[in-house]
């Protein structure tokens, strides 16, 4: 067999998928053998992730009334209309608690009672502990999703969603099951970015009626943002900044109100 | 009409990768919109023109396609449109500190040749194949092939130089 020459070219149909398989494995050695066009395989690999991580959020953006209107049929319509009530409702959630943020400041922390401290410093512990664990990570992996919902769905005792953070740039490796203080349970969602960097998504069950808006709290370089809202108390934690942590907790809310099937 | 019910459903599921399209083409938020909207219009009006197992996807985007050439011949003789902060829609609330990263990638992409463009993109972000993106473009295999790789040669050229502009102004301060 005449092993074929390659070149420049190969480099983009390897990237768009048009490389036949028997061709990939000679084609890593030629990468391997060429530093130079291995480094702009990498390059353009990272331009198309960071072009494709621009525009995800196009996608989950409600659909303009203009268009909705155009397509909508009588038998339709109510469903959409109460999805884009959902997502508006999450948008103000989001908004509001940007604007408590922003106004008031995290300073004093007025009215976080004690029971909402312990769910944060538990999220906080945890995020600790798990994040920084090479082995044992998580009790079951992103392979079994839907197993991994069902089950935290039924041990916390609310409806959870393992949200898809991939637009911010985390892959879910998975989740457990944690105490929370003497009787409790919550669940924690474990992401990755590509550079190794964990986040963790906490979710309890919240039984009093207590709301709140996005909170911070900051502890020994972990950024971990929490609220209280529709039975839920949520911690993100992340060495990320602010900024983005809130897009995060944006985003894994609205899917955690949507279900695990939105 | 069950099946021209089947067919708007069809068009409503699609419509989020329109947006995404339209907004990686035009960048403009309002713009991107307003072609979505034509593109929509035409089809509804070509409905029966949609041949029944026909990809509705690869349909829609054909559609989009012809629209955004013609849009742009009309634009080439009018004064190019103002392009606004747009890329903060784009980026918040989901992702807000890659807000200067979004931006410069939207600089860049729109600063490359509208053909290259749309193969980039149809390619790389809506992951559609040579084939079909050809198909949708109305072009041979082999032109698609190459406005995918200039495409992205140009787009690196352009982050390149925007990286070193940066470099340089944080010299200069």
């Amino acid at each position: 067999m005449n092993p074929r020459m390659y070149t420049e070219n190969d480099i983009h149909l390897a990237l768009d998928g048009e490389m036949p398989g028997d061709e990939r494995a000679a084609y890593e050695r030629w990468l391997d053998a060429n530093p130079d066009m291995k480094a702009r395989a990498d390059r353009y690999a990272a331009d198309r992730e960071r072009l494709r991580r621009t525009l995800e959020p196009v996608l989950g953006q409600p659909v303009p009334p203009r268009l909705q209107q155009m397509l909508s049929q009588p038998g339709d319509r109510s469903q959409r209309l109460s999805w884009l009530a959902r997502a508006a409702a999450a948008a103000l959630i989001f908004v509001l608690g940007a604007a408590a943020g922003y106004g008031v400041g995290f300073v004093g922390r007025p009215s976080a009672d004690a029971g909402t401290q312990a769910f944060v410093e538990s999220a906080l512990a945890a995020h600790r502990v798990y994040s920084a664990e090479k082995l044992h990570v998580v009790e079951v992996g992103a392979d079994q999703r839907d197993h991994l919902v069902g089950w935290l769905s039924k041990r916390v005792g609310v409806a959870m969603a393992a949200p898809d953070l991939s637009p911010q740039g985390f892959r879910l490796i998975g989740g457990r099951l944690l105490p929370l203080g003497a009787t409790g349970t919550a669940a924690q969602f474990m992401y990755e970015d590509v550079t190794g960097k964990r986040l963790s998504l906490y979710v309890t069950r919240q039984s009093g009626e207590e709301e709140t808006g996005f909170r911070l709290e900051t502890e020994g370089g972990v950024n971990a943002l929490y609220w209280l809202d529709e039975g839920y108390g949520c911690v993100v934690a992340g060495d990320v900044p602010e900024a983005m942590l809130r897009g995060i907790a944006d985003s894994a809310y609205r899917q955690l109100l949507q279900g695990p099937h939105a | 009409m069950r099946v021209d019910d089947d067919r708007r459903a069809a068009i409503v599921a699609e419509l989020p990768r329109l947006r995404r399209y339209a907004r990686a083409l035009l960048r403009d938020a309002d713009r991107a919109d307003d072609l979505v909207q034509d593109s929509v219009e035409r089809a509804l009006q070509r409905l029966d023109n949609w041949r029944t197992g026909e990809n509705p996807r690869r349909w829609l985007f054909t559609i989009m396609h012809h629209l955004f050439i013609d849009q742009l011949r009309k634009v080439k003789r009018q004064v190019p449109a103002q392009s606004l902060d747009h890329e903060a829609a784009l980026a918040v609330p989901s992702d807000q500190t890659d807000y200067s990263s979004a931006r410069d990638i939207c600089e860049a992409l729109e600063r490359i040749g509208a053909d290259r463009r749309a193969a980039l993109v149809l390619v790389s972000v809506e992951g559609f194949s040579y084939a079909e993106a050809a198909n949708i473009l109305g072009i041979p295999a082999g032109t698609l092939m190459s406005r995918v790789a200039r495409g992205r040669e140009e787009l690196r050229a352009l982050l390149d130089d925007q990286d070193r502009r940066r470099s340089i102004r944080v010299v200069e301060t």
